[in-house]
């Protein structure tokens, strides 16, 4: 059985993934606390990064594919404008990101009541259109992810086939 | 299944559901003695505790990105001591840039595994590990 047909672990995973959603808009109230204060909230923003990633790990593994394209999109642009101080994109940012947890909550409402596959009504194609949008405005911005002390130039993303390659390079 | 049953494995994730993926996968492949963490903070007394009581665990399965202590500091932390610079650590990814990908390399980590990932790519690292 595929894990997106076991109703335990969706269950499992709407019920937390709906607890995150309720922290990520607790952060983006303290976001535009911080934004009306003149600050641009790095914290939060990388918070923000940190707990849509484990909603996407999770809905990557379960096979709940578009959660986790809309969640990649919000960790990209968390992650992203974290690293910038123009506040009237963070405004914007912020707006944006208020309107992608309202929507994952709906996706993640939708996929608990069985519709998995079709989440018609959501409007999440016109949605992914505007988080993509945003996300190009940080194209000169390269940390997508957690932070490392390692840069490098060009920090592709490896498939599992070239992490393996790399591996085997290596003796590993 | 070659390795034993019995093997002791920490699973570290800090979201409860891929927690229990995991173990699931694990019993699925034959797995039997599993124990669950969910942060490198955690994870870490757990695995000195066992080590004092002369029941190490045997093999560590962790994501990278977690809140208190990432998984990458787990395994810097682990490799820092005699004890654990050989036990067997899994390091699990939603995303894989080739930049963390080196550094945990580095670190000493023994394979790595992109999600999502099925029961069956889970038992073809592991084989890897312990067999290589």
């Amino acid at each position: 059985m595929e894990l997106i047909d076991d109703p335990e672990i969706i269950e499992d995973f709407c019920k937390e993934a709906a607890g995150l959603f309720d922290e990520l808009e607790e952060i983006l109230e303290n976001l535009e606390e911080e934004i009306e204060e003149d600050s641009s909230g790095a914290e939060e923003l990388e918070k923000f990064g940190q707990i849509i990633d484990r909603v996407m790990g999770s809905a990557q593994t379960i096979g709940a594919e578009e959660i986790s394209r809309f969640c990649e999109l919000g960790k990209v642009i968390g992650y992203k404008s974290s690293q910038t101080t123009d506040l009237p994109l963070l405004n914007v940012v912020v707006a944006i990101l208020f309107d992608a947890v309202d929507l994952l909550r709906g996706m993640v409402t939708s996929l608990q009541s069985g519709n998995s596959k079709t989440l018609n009504g959501l409007s999440t194609k016109a949605f992914a259109t505007r988080l993509k949008w945003l996300s190009n405005k940080f194209q000169n911005i390269d940390r997508a992810s957690v932070e490392s002390d390692v840069k490098y130039k060009d920090n592709k993303k490896m498939s599992q086939s070239s992490i393996d390659d790399l591996m085997a390079s290596l003796g590993l | 299944m070659g390795l034993k049953a019995d093997m002791k494995i920490l699973v570290v994730d800090d979201m409860a559901t891929m927690r229990k993926i995991i173990k699931n996968m694990l019993g699925q492949i034959g797995f039997t003695n599993i124990t669950q963490a969910d942060d490198g903070s955690t994870a870490w007394p757990l695995i000195e505790k066992a080590n004092k009581e002369g029941v190490p665990y045997e093999f560590i399965l962790s994501d990278w990105n977690m809140p208190k202590m990432s998984g990458l500091d787990l395994l810097k932390k682990m490799r820092a001591t005699d004890e654990f610079k050989k036990t067997p650590f899994l390091m699990i990814t939603a995303e894989a840039e080739q930049g963390n990908v080196v550094i945990a390399v580095k670190a000493g980590v023994s394979n790595f595994i992109v999600k999502p990932f099925s029961a069956q790519v889970l038992k073809e690292k592991i084989d890897k590990i312990f067999n290589s």
